[in-house]
């Protein structure tokens, strides 16, 4: 394929940049920069990344290295339940835990009925109302990204390494830091930088815990001072500054080649672990499932019991349920064959424009939503003179008022997702199996679908599975970009709660996590089955 | 399969707009709304039951105007209901208003209202003091007060950056000068319990708790809580707490507004003009009080229950327009007072 399809898909993932580029520029320079408030943004936001970054980068590689490497009690259920939190937005996992740890939440309920206290000035409570609260309880969702990347390549990765390093007499922890720790740097790094956008365009949840980011300073200087371009000076800022680490990270491992023979059939066997570090292993991820899925949805679904008995459920959710089913599946449709292809090219050529195409996740969902809009309303206009001067009437709002636009901004926001995945799993299985397919004589499309699908199957299909999840759980553009008369669950929870209802939400709130759990367990399964 | 998803997916396929089809059946109004769905669900079933139009509402709390900007002539919209003055202002500035008919605006005083009939306001909120029954004595408090060293340590609010906030210190800013608002938004703030967080409902909770004694807040979201029979713990919560209109023998209590404008590109301007008639009408205006528990915009019409029972409102006449236009300097003030970083000594 010519260079020249590069330029038009990093133009078409660009489009909604440059929109904010033309907006950034009718701005006074000192619009968005004239914010106060600014460093202090900048530094909430800076140790909420810093602080989300570890702690997912830890708990996702430790579990994805226990549940690949070892043997213990339970391990085959901790293997897909690891996966579970992935299904609970940041925003909802936010309000189930500051209500689970409220005043008139159950821990603090039962510490009141065990020391006879009767208003928060009688004891000490501590308060999750802040920056490690929020990096706590957002990690604890978003670990599943690293989680699934490591194991994907715990899952490709043949037992011949491991088993040098133990035959040379390494520990089992030296193995881990010297061997399995660089080697998965890569993956480790896919999955955190996943994590780590998800918590750059949250606004949900960061007000829950009155976090001051960038995100929420954004939308102030937008909201209530009428300044789109300062607006959209300090987005394409954020943009910058993220696209800057992407690269250095890229820079700093670009000599690295990870050529090793690899027989997927021969996965390493797993040590079993007795006594103490069995019991480790079990107390490690009943912890982390229990408090990144158990707690949060516990507390949704305490609350939606109570409705579905009641029979108060809106009807509006089941259609939104549907609709958001079938966006979703749009979405991760297109992600993936984007995805598929620009992992392609970025292996041939043309990286840095494809690296530009796939920053588009680094903008806030309600930004790149508005960067959306103003050009394809343009092209509606254009759209619409051309149908009036041809045969006399409009067509409407074909792009910017039709599930298009809505496509459009998932796959400008998710493209990444898959990217990184199908990019990651291309480099880890290497080009030498195509090459052999060729060698044999077997033209393009045999070694498409006999080499090139069969062998990524499973990164395929936790690409599709990752943007699924993803655009279900999607707010902010979703609510901007959607057509008049569409209603997702996500949209649905949001106007419910914007009422200050939260607790009317709680019965979409708990199907946005039911239909966001199915394909993550088939993902599961699939990959497991791979092995 | 439901007709709505039919749809999606005929316009997904053949890449034609919804949009169209609303916009091309007879009897319906599309609605942009920053105000929640369920808040105006009784009004607009009441509207479709007497009229038999249909509407249809986009609910998003950014970004409406300018969606409807960035449509241009092409947009669906007919009517953009708001819930901040600043919106309102800001439709009105973003072009994408026309004149609401005199007719229909007869019965809305003028504070309420644009001169040219650009917007008109629905409902009024007033920002008031939610105070402790138990730790609280005082029966009349004004804003300044709660600058005062008094409250240390005892007063909650949701961010200042809030809409319903930065409408507040915009009318400080008009009463006091942008000094005198920044003196008292600096006190306020060295006032606070801890960096502000949570909605007003959750300042409530915190007055509940035992951790604030005064908390900054919209009145109906008491009044919802009273008669939440849903979640009757919230009753609970409600009921540790009383009302104090600020300033009530003085300058008065600062209200906001719920309000509509009506799209320059309406493409069912008739249907539009009938739905702005019927939300200032007295029935319409009886249920903004009786079940939203706001103040109807059109005088006369009665309070609900709840609403009364905290005496008489007294609301600042200081022109919404005023308080609009000083919201910028607002949001700057909260800005270098790091009012969202809480007391700073």
């Amino acid at each position: 394929m010519p260079p020249a399809a590069n330029l038009v898909l990093a133009l078409l993932a660009g489009l909604p940049i440059l929109a904010l580029l033309a907006v950034a520029l009718t701005g006074s320079p000192s619009g968005g920069f004239g914010a106060t408030i600014l460093p202090a943004a900048l530094r909430e936001t800076g140790s909420l990344l810093l602080l989300v970054g570890i702690a997912t980068s830890l708990m996702g590689l430790v579990a994805a290295w226990l549940v690949s490497n070892f043997e213990f009690p339970l391990r085959r259920v901790f293997e897909w339940a690891f996966i579970l939190p992935l299904a609970i937005p940041t925003y909802l996992s936010a309000y189930a835990w500051v209500e689970f740890m409220s005043f008139t939440g159950p821990v603090q309920e039962m510490v009141r009925a065990a020391t006879g206290a009767q208003t928060l000035r009688d004891y000490w409570f501590p308060d999750i109302r802040n920056v490690p609260g929020a990096a706590f309880v957002m990690s604890l969702v978003l670990y599943p990204y690293v989680y699934l990347s490591c194991r994907a390549f715990f899952l490709m990765q043949s037992g011949t390494v491991t088993a040098a390093s133990r035959a040379l007499g390494a520990s089992g922890s030296r193995t881990f830091f010297a061997v399995i720790l660089p080697l998965a740097r890569p993956a480790v790094i896919v999955g955190a930088t996943l994590a780590m956008m998800e918590v750059v365009n949250d606004l949900g949840a960061v007000e829950f815990f009155g976090v001051k980011s960038l995100t929420a300073v954004i939308y102030a200087t937008w909201i209530n001072r009428a300044d789109l371009p300062g607006a959209a000076q300090m987005a394409l800022t954020l943009v910058l500054v993220i696209g800057v680490l992407i690269w250095l990270e890229q820079h700093a491992r670009r000599r690295r080649g990870y050529l090793m023979p690899r027989d997927s059939r021969t996965p390493p066997p797993r040590t079993p672990l007795s006594g103490g570090r069995a019991a480790l292993a079990v107390l490690f991820s009943v912890l982390v499932i229990g408090l990144g899925f158990a707690v949060p949805f516990g507390e949704l679904m305490s609350t939606a019991f109570g409705r579905f008995v009641r029979g108060s459920v809106p009807e509006g959710v089941w259609a939104a349920l549907i609709q958001t089913v079938w966006l979703a599946l749009a979405g991760a449709l297109v992600c993936v064959m984007l995805g598929y292809f620009t992992a392609r090219r970025a292996r041939s050529g043309g990286a840095p424009l494809i690296r530009l195409a796939v920053l588009g996740y680094a903008v806030p969902g309600t930004v790149l939503a508005l960067g959306l809009a103003l050009p394809l309303g343009v092209m509606d206009g254009w759209l619409n003179d051309a149908s009036r001067a041809l045969w006399g009437g409009s067509v409407g709002l074909v792009l910017s008022g039709s599930v298009f636009a809505l496509i459009y901004a998932y796959a400008v926001r998710f493209l990444a997702v898959s990217h990184n995945g199908l990019d990651s799993a291309l480099k880890k299985r290497g080009d030498s199996i195509i090459d052999a397919g060729k060698v044999l004589g077997a033209s393009r499309a045999q070694i498409f679908f006999r080499v090139e699908l069969p062998t990524l199957r499973p990164a395929l299909a936790a690409a599709g599975v990752l943007v699924f999840v993803e655009c279900i759980k999607e707010l902010p553009a979703t609510l901007l970009l959607r057509p008049l008369g569409v209603e997702t669950l996500a949209t649905y929870v949001y106007s419910q709660a914007s009422a200050e209802l939260f607790e009317a939400a709680a019965v979409p709130a708990v199907l946005i996590v039911m239909v966001g759990l199915v394909p993550v367990l088939l993902a599961g399964r699939l990959q497991a089955s791979s092995r | 399969m439901p007709t709505a998803l039919r749809r999606a997916a005929l316009a997904a396929l053949f890449g034609l707009s919804l949009t169209g089809f609303a916009a091309a059946q007879n009897g319906s109004v599309n609605i942009y709304s920053y105000r929640s769905p369920d808040l105006i669900a009784p009004l607009l079933d009441r509207f479709e039951e007497e009229t038999g139009i249909k509407p249809v509402v986009l609910f998003a709390n950014n970004g409406l105007i300018e969606r409807a900007a960035a449509e241009g002539e092409n947009s669906p919209a007919d009517l953009i209901l708001t819930v901040d003055i600043g919106n309102l202002a800001l439709a009105k500035s973003e072009g994408v208003t026309q004149p609401i008919p005199e007719a229909a605006l007869e019965n809305v005083p003028d504070a309420y209202r644009d001169a040219e009939g650009h917007w008109t306001a629905l409902s009024l909120r007033a920002r008031v003091f939610y105070v402790s029954k138990d730790r609280v004595d005082a029966q009349a408090l004004s804003y300044a007060d709660i600058a005062d060293p008094e409250w240390k340590g005892r007063v909650c609010t949701r961010s200042g950056q809030h809409v319903y906030n930065i409408g507040l210190i915009a009318s400080r800013i008009a009463h006091m000068g942008e000094d005198g608002a920044r003196t008292w938004l600096e006190g306020v703030r060295d006032n606070l319990t801890g960096a502000p967080t949570g909605n007003d409902r959750a300042q409530v909770k915190s007055i509940y708790s035992g951790e604030c004694d005064l908390a900054i807040g919209n009145t109906y979201y008491m009044g919802l809580m009273l008669n939440n029979e849903e979640e009757p713990e919230q009753k609970d919560w409600a009921a540790s707490v009383r009302i104090i209109y600020p300033d009530a023998d003085g300058t008065g209590t600062h209200v906001n507004v719920s309000g509509a404008i009506l799209a320059k590109h309406a493409p069912n301007k008739d249907n539009a003009e009938k739905l702005i008639e019927f939300l200032l009408s007295e029935e319409a205006q009886e249920i903004y009080a009786s079940t939203n528990h706001e103040f109807p915009v059109v005088p006369g019409v009665p309070l609900s229950e709840t609403v009364a029972s905290w005496g008489e409102l007294k609301a600042d006449d200081t022109p919404l327009t005023e308080i609009a236009a000083l919201r910028d300097a607002a949001s700057r003030l909260v800005d270098e007072t790091r009012f969202d970083e809480g007391p700073q000594n």
